[in-house]
């Protein structure tokens, strides 16, 4: 069959009031000479007239497979699905998800279904976050945490209503809960939209840019809620023993484990492996050549609850091959 | 049944469309043939050749087609949110319209001069008679994957989560029989004589209920979601796509429990897309994934190939109703009829 480039799509999260339909008005009136398809829950908010707006309501359904954390979004299936009957007419696709939303079964839609994998990949997961409410908006909703932690993106919005000091706070409040994401500061999500969409955040290849400082302010802070927990070991690895070992992890804990991202140095190999998983659906690929002459370190960054740093630590060390 | 695949020699007739072929039927007089497409035009062809005419009928993409209650017409439904009647020549006339939520499937059911006509938009689906008037709406619990008639119109099928739900369609109450099972639904079939339904499942899967006790039956092994399954007229089998051949159930003598399937028409590493039951007899017409397409005989091991694969998945398929002429479409817009010489 022949390869088609798959069509991306940009996953819009947010608490409620924090500036979504804002900033995606502003992707569709934006001058960036690009057409999007959009699914959104809430009709009648947006107020853009565009016959690619598509009204969906939110049908979440459990895998048959074993797996309570198994969670898909049957509604996008139909709905890419059906956008793909269009043919190519338009560049990509935003999926907006209520306020309320876990992105969770959005995400793993894109791991569970073939025809959804094949003509469309995952873009970025996007979360607009309202800079003066984010403790409480954290405090009262656990979904709130779950969109940080799933985030690619954070646009951090309304900063004209807050001091710097609590611009401050809540950069460390979604640091803490993801290392991983690009946090955008916003005031009126005005962001620049080219930031934002066709992102491949999702790629693999992406995770080789992890940002190294992180893990210096990693082994304190918090063990509530949601948090991360980052390692970094400089032995190669054994390929069996990693997959033994994550497999499982993702088994055991996967419902506590959000987000898993990594970037492996596998034995007898010269190219670098990337890791990523959401709950217990995981991809993996190489992803280009290390560095000639660097230090081949292989990284492992875990967002989630509940996790034993001790024991991740030694897991992921004990995947090394004998030094 | 030896010479039940009656195309001695191939003629053929075809053109390219500007957008996915969603979807193709004929007329019940079998004199013509429709093919819907991805920008929401209608392209009826002459079943014994001549020229092709283009419909410009919805502002978006035709998410199915289905022969008109009369002789001649077609019915459409788009993501426009309307329900179409498109006459033989073109003529559009607008039978219904949910104001914008996609109309993801339209059926219709004629025997004599009675008729029934449904479409499934949403968690709905709408029920009307020959004419087009509207009956009644039936309520389900989460979106229509997928709606069928049985062989007399007596009853009316909806796939959805959590299994199906099955209602008489002349009945005063609108409260369905419940075919409860876990999971995604995407698509169903229902035996002539109604004496079982099927679903398709997310997880490459058909489920089954006998509908003279509810007993469930599990078919499983396919290594695709399966997207196209009807029973052949005899509902003597369930024919499926989903795998590298036709997968064919029987559903005689106690059903399928406990036996295994046929496969028909096996291509390696080629996914059967679609398959098209014949209109008489126990055959079945299959696209793959490549753009092959095929006709098999069910008692046999007569294969028959129509046209070898060009590469775009085959998105739909169709026999006219004396079974002589097969149209099909694929996904790169290629709209292609074959027909005794």
């Amino acid at each position: 069959m022949p390869t088609v480039e798959k069509i991306p799509v940009t996953v819009l999260t947010g608490f409620l009031g924090a500036g979504k339909t804002t900033l995606l008005n502003r992707i569709l009136t934006g001058t960036h000479g690009r057409r999007y398809a959009v699914v959104i829950n809430e009709f009648g908010e947006l107020g853009v007239d565009n016959d690619l707006v598509i009204d969906a309501d939110e049908e979440v359904f459990e895998m048959n497979n074993g797996c309570i954390c198994c969670t898909v979004r049957g509604d996008l299936i139909r709905i890419l699905g059906g956008l793909m009957k269009r043919g190519r007419t338009f560049d990509g696709i935003i999926v907006e998800t209520t306020g309320l939303a876990n992105p969770a079964p959005v995400a793993q839609t894109f791991f569970v279904d073939e025809g959804v994998n094949a003509r469309t990949r995952l873009d970025a997961i996007v979360t607009v976050v309202d800079a003066k409410f984010i403790a409480a908006q954290l405090r009262d909703s656990a979904e709130a945490e779950a969109q940080i932690a799933f985030a690619d993106i954070v646009v951090l919005n309304k900063l004209d209503l807050v001091s710097d000091e609590a611009r401050g706070q809540a950069e460390a409040r979604i640091r803490a809960i993801n290392p991983l994401a690009r946090i955008m500061p916003a005031t009126r999500s005005d962001i620049d939209i080219a930031q934002v969409l066709q992102q491949n955040a999702f790629d693999l290849a992406r995770i080789v840019e992890f940002d190294p400082d992180f893990l210096q302010s990693d082994e304190h802070g918090h063990t509530e809620g949601v948090y991360s927990a980052s390692f970094e070991v400089s032995r190669p690895i054994d390929m069996h023993k990693f997959q033994q070992w994550m497999g499982t992890l993702l088994q055991e804990k996967g419902q506590d484990l959000l987000r898993t991202k990594g970037i492996l140095n596998l034995e007898g190999e010269n190219r670098r492996f990337a890791f990523q998983a959401v709950h217990m659906m995981a991809d993996g690929d190489f992803v280009g050549d290390w560095v000639q002459d660097a230090p081949r370190k292989s990284r492992l960054v875990f967002i989630g609850r509940d996790l034993n740093r001790p024991q991740l630590r030694r897991g992921f060390e004990a995947c090394q091959v004998k030094g | 049944m030896s010479a039940a695949v009656d195309i001695p020699t191939l003629r053929r007739d075809g053109a390219t469309l500007d957008a996915p072929v969603t979807g193709a039927c004929f007329n019940r007089a079998g004199t013509h043939a429709a093919f819907a497409a991805g920008d929401g035009s209608l392209h009826i062809a002459p079943a014994t050749g001549g020229n092709w005419q283009r419909v410009a009928a919805h502002d978006g993409a035709i998410m199915a087609a289905a022969p008109d209650t009369d002789a001649h017409g077609f019915l459409t439904a788009g993501d426009d949110g309307r329900l179409l009647r498109i006459s033989v020549t073109g003529a559009i006339t607008e039978l219904f319209s949910t104001g914008g939520k996609w109309i993801e499937h339209v059926i219709s059911f004629a025997e004599k001069s009675d008729g029934l006509i449904a479409c499934a938009a949403g968690k709905q689906v709408h029920l009307f008679d020959a004419a087009g008037a509207r009956l009644k709406t039936l309520a389900t619990p989460s979106t229509v994957a997928g709606i069928a008639f049985d062989g007399k119109g007596k009853r009316i099928a909806a796939a959805h989560y959590g299994g199906a739900s099955l209602w008489f369609t002349q009945s005063k109450s609108d409260q369905p029989r419940k075919l409860d099972w876990k999971g995604s639904h995407i698509g169903v079939a229902l035996h002539p004589a109604a004496e079982a339904l099927v679903t398709s499942m997310q997880e490459n899967a058909l489920h089954g209920w006998r509908l003279s006790d509810a007993q469930h039956m599990q078919m499983t092994g396919y290594p695709t979601k399966c997207e196209s399954l009807g029973f052949t007229r005899s509902g003597k089998y369930l024919a499926s796509a989903g795998a590298d051949a036709i997968v064919i159930w029987p559903f005689t003598g106690g059903g399928p429990m406990g036996k295994p399937p046929l496969e028909r028409a096996r291509l390696n590493d080629t996914l059967c897309t679609r398959i098209a039951c014949h209109p008489k007899h126990d055959i079945v017409a299959a696209g793959y994934s490549d753009g092959t397409v095929s006709v098999a005989e069910i008692t046999s091991d007569r294969v028959m190939l129509i046209e070898a694969g060009k590469g775009s998945p085959v998105t739909a398929l169709a026999f006219s109703p004396d079974g002589a002429v097969i149209a099909w479409g694929t996904e790169a817009g290629n709209a292609e009829m074959t027909r005794p010489g």
